[in-house]
């Protein structure tokens, strides 16, 4: 039997050369400050919206639509530098990546719960103070996608600069 | 399962580069060879991460070595050192 991790698909994409410029820890940092802003900025369009009459508003649907389609790419920048090491299958990681991923995970374990909570009262709030109930949806969603994105940020900020030529 | 080091106390040292110059093996044959990635060897290498047992012992019968001569817990004397010692 063999004992090296399986070379699925995606982990052959995530361990592909031509992206080895996204594990540079420099882009790894501004994909996740990239990343937070952009959702500082939902949030804070949520809430400007919330506090209007109207609510749900065209400009608020354009800008909510526009930060979501430039997430996708800022995402999948970010999980190149990690080499998707959260979202593969765990036949496919060795125990060093194994180990960066649970350190990850046990590290934002209560801020992720805490956000989750902030999720669920800051949409209940959004509802009881102003009645826009697709923008309090909009709210809780945003604070809980952050909860799960602070695993994927924590593991981007802190990875170790990967060792160059690997051939050496 | 191996993990990172918190102190240079808590280091694991190795002679992983020397041994892989010396055999003319590359980081990836070496690690296909004990079933990790390549940087994972780069990072034992570098002293950011120390190996499961399963590992060492996979890296050590790789370079028919026992484990000692591949790992310890002091810094390793240069081989350059230990051929001048046991000549003089």
């Amino acid at each position: 039997m063999s004992i090296s991790p399986d070379r699925t698909y995606l982990a052959r994409t995530f361990d592909d050369g031509r992206y080895a410029w996204a594990r540079h820890p420099r882009v790894r940092r501004r994909a996740v400050i990239a990343e937070a802003a952009l959702l500082v900025a939902l949030v804070a369009a949520t809430l400007a919206a919330a506090s209007t009459d109207e609510g749900w508003t065209t400009w608020f649907f354009v800008t909510w639509t526009a930060g979501m389609v430039a997430f996708i790419p800022l995402h999948s920048v970010l999980n190149l530098g990690i080499r998707g090491v959260l979202d593969r299958d765990s036949r496919s990681l060795d125990e060093h990546q194994r180990r960066l991923g649970e350190q990850s995970h046990s590290a934002m374990g209560w801020p992720s719960a805490a956000l989750g909570f902030a999720a669920f009262t800051g949409a209940v709030a959004v509802l009881a103070l102003t009645e826009h109930v697709a923008l309090a949806l909009c709210l809780g969603f945003l604070l809980w996608f952050a909860g799960g994105l602070l695993t994927y940020w924590h593991l981007a900020w802190t990875s170790p600069e990967e060792p160059a030529d690997i051939d050496l | 399962m191996g993990r990172q080091p918190k102190s240079d106390a808590d280091k694991v040292h190795d002679r992983i580069a020397v041994l892989r110059a010396d055999r003319g093996v590359s980081r990836k044959e070496l690690a296909d060879a004990v079933g990790v990635h390549p940087q994972t060897i780069g990072y034992v290498e570098r002293g950011e991460y120390s190996p499961s047992l399963a590992l060492a012992l996979r890296i050590a019968r790789f370079f028919g070595l026992p484990v000692e001569a591949v790992f310890s817990l002091d810094p390793l004397p240069s081989i350059s050192q230990e051929i001048l010692r046991r000549t003089s």
